[in-house]
C-alpha cells in the first residue's frame, strides 16, 4: 500500500514549551489513522503544521511525494489536503449548494448552482452521506452539518480528510453514521486522520492508531488486537480505572421537585412539555439525550436564567419559581452550564474573580459596597489547593489554563459552595480523560456527601455511570424513570434518537 | 480559523503550572502600585499608547513637511503654546477638566460594553440647570451655592441619561441611536433657554446674564484661570477606579462587558448595570457642563460644550475604558488642543492639525490593541 503522507521529524515550540518534539507521522492510502492524546498533548499543533496554519521548527512534510513546505492553508487544500475543524465554516443563511460553491475557485466567476447541486447529489451517493443540496445549512441538525464539511472536502478533491474530534456533538446514531461515511471514504481509496480522545471509536473505526502524550508520539500501533486499556495507559501514562467509586447509600428527603414544567421560547416554539420529576438528597439524576432536546432549557428553568412559561420548582420545600439566580444561589442551588468560554468563565478575568463569580455580592467576599480582595483571594487558593487546580497564582487570567484545569475552577467554584442541589450540564464537555474522571469524582463525592443531583449529558456512558436513577430527554419531554438496575441500554439508545417515543425505559414491562 | 486554544499554549500553560507546583505551595505575587492603580496589563498598555501618541506625531511631521513647514518649529510652538507659562498651563488644565470627567463615565460605559454617546447632550443639560440654579438661588451663600448648581447640573446629566436608557431598555432602540439622538436634542434645549427666559436681554448673542460672584469656581492659582474644576476630575478618576475594580457594581460591569451569559449566570442583571452607569456616566457628565460654565464662562453661552461629549468618547477609547487611564489620556486631548491654537499663530499650521494628531494616535493605539489582543491568543 502507497504511503500517501509522511511527516518527518516533526519538531515545533512556544517559547520554551515544546509543543511537538521530533514526531513521525505515516498515512498510507486508504487507511484511516487515529490520532489519540490528552487535551494539550500536541494533536492540533501537529496538524496545523501540516495544514499550514503554523510553521514547524524543524521536520519534514512529503505529501503524494511533494516535498510541501512554507505552506498555507489555501496551498494544502489545493494539494489535497482537507481539514474539518470542530466549529464548522458554513453559512447558516445559506443553502447546502450555496454554501459549497462558497470560496470554491473551481466554480469560476459565473454561478452554475444547478450542476454544482448535481454534483453535490453523485457524491451524495457513493459516499452515503444523504444530503440535500438545497436544505438550509440553518435548518440541519449537527451531524448534517458536519457532512456538508465533508462534502466541500471531496469535491475540493481532497486525498486526506483531517477529522478534529468529530463526534463530540453526535448522538450515537449520528455517530455510527459518521463512522460509517469513513468507512465508505476509505473504500473509495481516501485517507483520513481522526482525532480523538474517545478510545471507543477509534478502535472501531482505524486502522492503526498514534498515541501522542507531552508533545511526542509515544505509541503507534495496529488497531488489531490493542485494547481499550492498553491505549488509555499509553495517553495518560498512568491506569484509569474502569469503574467509579460509589457508596451504597439510601436516597435521603426530596430535594428538588419540578412539577409540570413547560416553556416557550420567544419564537413561541415549546421548548420544555410538562417535565416533572424529583430529586432526592444522596442521589444522581442522570438525563441521556441528543444536544438540542430541551436539556438547557430545563437546566437554565431550573437555574434561573430562563423563565418557565408554565410549572413551578420547588427547592427544599421552598417554591423558587419566580426566584432570581441571586436568591436560588442562596439557598443552595449550584450550576455546571456547558459553556465554558462564555457563560460559566470569563476568560479574561483572573481565578480569584472567576472562583468569585457567583458569591462576589455576598459575605465573606462583600462587605457593605467593597469588595474583600483578600477575601477573594483566600477563597482562591484555598479552592486551588482543594481541587488540585494547576495554576500559577490565583490573579492569572482563567485564559492561559488548560481547558481541564478551566473545569476544575468551575467545579471548584459550584462543589465548594456545598450546595444541596447541583445541576451539571455536560460538565465533561471538551475534557480528556483525566479530567473527565476528575469530575466525576467530584460529583459522585458530592452525592455521598448527600448533595442532590441533576446530571445531564449526550455521553450515554457517562449518564449509566452516573445515575442513580435515568432518563431520557427527546424533543422537550422527558421520559419516566428508571432506576440503574432496571435499565435497558439499547432501548435508551433508541429513544435518544427519537425512534421510541412514549415507551419506557424499562426492560420488561412498563410500570 | 477556529478560536480554539491550541495545543501548544495548553501545554506551556501546564509546563508552568507544574513548575509552580514543584515550587511548593501556591504564591500569591504581589501587584505593587502598578496593579493595584491600573489594573492587570497596565504597563503593557501605557507602552502601547506611549507608542501610538510617538507615531501620531511622527506621521503628523511628515504632512507638515510636505506642507512646506518645520515640523520642529511646529512642535515647539504646540509645546510652548501648552507649557509655556503657568498661564498656558492653567488654560490647558481647564480644557482637560471636562474631557476627564465625562471621559470617566464613558470608559464606565464601555467597561460594561454600553455603547454612551451622549456625553454632548448631557454635559449640556448639566450645563443649563447648573446656570439656572447659579442665576435664581444666587442669595445662597458661595460654598452652598456651588454645590446646589453642580449637584443639580449632576442630576440633570444622569435624567439626560436615563431617558437614552429608557428608551434601551423599554423599546430596545440600540443606546448609540439614543444617546446620539439626544445630543441634538440637549444643545438645541440650552439655546432654546437662551432665547427665551434665559437669555440676557440686549446681548445680541444667545446667552445668560453673568452669574454672581458667588457662583464662580474658586481659583487654585492666584494670577491664573486655573479654578478647582481639576480637582473635581482628579476624584472622579479616582472613584471611577474605585468603583470599577473594589465594589460589587463595578465587579458587575465588568461582567456585563466580558459576557452578558456569564453577568446572568452571575446573577448579574443587565438592566441595573446598563441603568447604573448610564446614571453615573450622566451625572458625570452634567457635572462637566456645570464645571464648564462655573469656572471659565461664568454665564451660559450657546455651544458652551461643543464637541467635549464627542473628545470624551474618545478619550476613552484610549484610555482603554480603564477609568486611571483617563487622566493621562484627558490631559494628552487638553495639552494639545491648548498648544493649538499658538501653533496656528507662530507657524502658521492649521490648529485643525492638532485633530490628525488626535485622530491617528487614535487609529494607532486600536491597532496596538488588536495586535496586543491577536499575540494573547497564540
Amino acid at each position: 500500500m502507497s504511503t500517501l503522507l509522511k511527516m518527518h521529524g516533526i519538531c515545533k515550540s512556544y517559547g520554551s514549551v515544546q509543543a511537538n518534539r521530533d514526531i513521525d507521522l505515516t498515512v498510507p492510502q486508504g487507511r484511516i489513522v487515529g490520532l489519540l492524546g490528552e487535551n494539550g498533548s500536541g494533536k492540533s499543533t501537529l496538524m496545523k503544521v501540516l495544514f499550514g496554519m503554523v510553521r514547524p521548527d524543524g521536520g519534514s512534510i512529503t505529501f503524494k511525494g511533494n516535498l510541501l513546505a512554507q505552506h498555507t492553508p489555501r496551498e494544502a487544500i489545493a494539494a489535497g489536503i482537507g481539514m474539518i475543524h470542530q466549529h464548522f465554516m458554513l453559512v447558516e443563511a445559506m443553502t447546502v449548494t450555496e454554501n459549497v460553491m462558497l470560496g470554491w475557485e473551481r466554480v469560476g466567476h459565473w454561478l452554475r448552482p444547478n450542476d454544482t447541486a448535481e454534483m453535490i447529489r453523485t457524491a451524495s451517493k457513493t459516499y452515503g452521506l444523504d444530503l440535500d443540496p438545497h436544505a438550509m445549512i440553518g435548518e440541519l441538525p449537527f451531524g448534517q452539518r458536519q457532512r456538508v464539511e465533508i462534502m466541500k472536502l471531496i469535491l475540493r478533491g481532497a486525498d486526506l480528510l483531517i477529522l478534529d474530534e468529530p463526534t463530540s456533538n453526535l448522538s450515537p446514531p449520528e455517530v455510527a453514521g459518521l463512522l460509517g461515511v469513513m468507512r465508505r471514504l476509505r473504500e473509495e481509496g481516501h485517507s483520513v486522520i481522526f482525532i480523538s480522545h474517545k478510545l471507543g471509536e477509534v478502535l472501531e473505526i482505524c486502522d492503526e492508531v498514534v498515541v501522542l502524550r507531552d508533545g511526542q508520539a509515544i505509541g503507534r500501533c495496529a488497531v488489531e488486537g490493542a485494547t481499550r486499556a492498553d491505549l488509555a495507559r499509553m495517553m495518560v501514562g498512568r491506569e484509569i480505572g474502569t469503574s467509579a467509586h460509589r457508596a451504597e447509600r439510601e436516597a435521603g428527603t426530596e430535594t428538588l421537585v419540578v412539577s409540570r414544567l413547560s416553556r416557550f421560547d420567544a419564537a413561541g416554539v415549546e421548548r420544555l412539555r410538562e417535565v416533572s420529576f424529583s430529586l432526592r438528597a444522596g442521589e444522581i439524576l442522570a438525563v441521556a439525550g441528543v444536544d438540542g432536546n430541551g436539556q438547557a432549557d430545563l437546566v437554565e428553568v431550573i437555574a434561573g436564567l430562563k423563565a418557565a412559561t408554565r410549572g413551578s420548582i420547588t427547592l427544599g420545600g421552598k417554591d423558587i419559581t419566580g426566584l432570581r439566580v441571586g436568591g436560588r444561589l442562596a439557598l443552595g442551588l449550584a450550576y455546571i452550564p456547558v459553556d465554558r468560554a462564555s457563560t460559566s468563565l470569563v476568560p479574561d478575568m483572573t481565578i480569584e474573580d472567576n472562583i468569585a463569580l457567583r458569591d462576589f455580592d455576598r459575605a465573606p467576599l462583600c462587605h457593605g459596597y467593597t469588595l474583600d480582595k483578600a477575601a477573594f483571594r483566600e477563597l482562591a487558593i484555598s479552592r486551588i489547593a482543594q481541587f488540585d487546580i494547576r495554576a500559577i497564582g490565583p490573579d492569572a487570567p482563567v485564559r492561559t489554563l488548560s481547558g481541564g484545569n478551566q473545569q476544575k475552577i468551575v467545579v471548584a467554584r459550584e462543589i465548594g459552595r456545598g450546595p444541596r442541589v447541583l445541576l451539571a450540564y455536560q460538565p465533561t464537555w471538551g475534557l480528556d480523560p483525566g479530567a473527565t474522571r476528575f469530575v466525576i469524582d467530584q460529583i459522585l463525592a458530592l452525592r455521598d456527601a448527600g448533595g442532590a443531583i441533576l446530571y445531564i449529558s449526550s455521553e450515554l456512558e457517562e449518564v449509566l455511570m452516573l445515575g442513580d436513577r435515568i432518563g431520557v430527554m427527546y424533543n422537550g419531554r422527558l421520559s419516566s424513570l428508571v432506576s440503574r438496575e432496571d435499565v435497558n441500554v439499547t432501548r435508551i439508545g433508541l429513544m435518544m434518537a427519537g425512534a421510541d417515543e412514549g415507551s419506557q425505559l424499562r426492560s420488561g414491562a412498563a410500570s | 480559523m477556529a478560536l480554539r486554544r491550541d495545543d501548544a499554549a495548553l501545554s506551556q500553560d501546564r509546563d508552568t503550572i507544574t513548575k509552580a507546583v514543584d515550587d511548593g505551595p501556591v504564591k500569591t505575587r504581589r501587584r505593587g502600585l502598578r496593579g493595584a492603580f491600573v489594573g492587570p496589563g497596565g504597563l503593557r498598555m501605557a507602552l502601547l499608547a506611549a507608542a501610538a501618541v510617538a507615531l501620531a506625531f511622527a506621521v503628523t511631521a511628515m504632512l507638515i513637511l510636505v506642507a512646506g513647514k518645520n515640523p520642529l518649529l511646529a512642535y515647539w510652538a504646540l509645546f510652548t503654546g501648552a507649557f509655556g507659562s503657568l498661564d498656558r498651563i492653567a488654560f490647558a488644565l481647564n480644557k482637560c477638566t471636562p474631557y476627564i470627567l465625562t471621559g470617566v463615565g464613558v470608559a464606565l460605559c464601555f467597561r460594561a460594553k454600553v455603547i454612551n454617546v451622549g456625553g454632548e447632550g448631557q454635559i449640556a443639560v448639566g450645563g443649563l440647570a447648573t446656570s439656572w440654579v447659579a442665576l435664581n438661588l444666587s442669595s445662597l451663600p458661595s460654598a452652598l451655592l456651588i454645590a446646589a448648581a453642580l449637584v443639580a447640573g449632576a442630576v440633570a446629566g444622569a435624567a439626560w441619561a436615563a431617558c437614552a436608557a429608557a428608551i434601551r431598555l423599554k423599546r430596545g432602540v440600540h443606546e448609540v441611536l439614543c444617546t446620539l439622538l439626544l445630543n441634538f436634542v440637549g444643545t438645541l434645549l440650552v439655546s432654546e433657554a437662551l432665547n427665551g427666559p434665559m437669555g440676557e436681554l440686549g446681548a445680541g448673542f444667545p446667552q445668560s446674564p453673568m452669574f454672581v460672584d458667588a457662583a464662580w469656581l474658586p481659583r487654585l492659582l492666584p494670577g491664573t484661570d486655573l479654578h478647582m474644576g481639576i480637582i473635581i476630575a482628579v476624584i472622579a478618576v479616582l472613584a471611577g477606579h474605585v468603583l470599577l475594580w473594589r465594589t460589587p457594581f463595578g465587579f458587575r460591569l465588568r461582567l456585563l462587558g466580558s459576557s452578558n451569559s456569564a453577568a446572568a449566570y452571575a446573577g448579574a442583571s443587565f438592566e441595573h448595570g446598563f441603568l447604573g452607569v448610564m446614571l453615573i456616566a450622566g451625572g458625570l457628565a452634567g457635572v462637566a457642563g456645570g464645571v464648564e460654565v462655573l469656572g471659565v464662562h461664568y454665564r451660559l453661552i450657546e455651544g458652551f460644550s461643543q464637541g467635549f461629549g464627542f473628545n470624551a468618547v474618545a478619550i476613552a477609547l484610549l484610555a482603554a475604558a480603564t477609568p486611571a487611564a483617563v487622566l493621562p489620556a484627558g490631559l494628552f486631548f487638553g495639552f494639545l488642543d491648548a498648544g493649538a491654537l499658538a501653533m496656528q499663530r507662530e507657524v502658521g499650521i492649521p490648529s485643525s492639525l492638532v485633530f490628525v494628531i488626535q485622530g491617528l494616535t487614535m487609529v494607532f493605539v486600536l491597532c496596538a490593541m488588536g495586535i496586543g489582543m491577536k499575540q494573547q491568543r497564540v
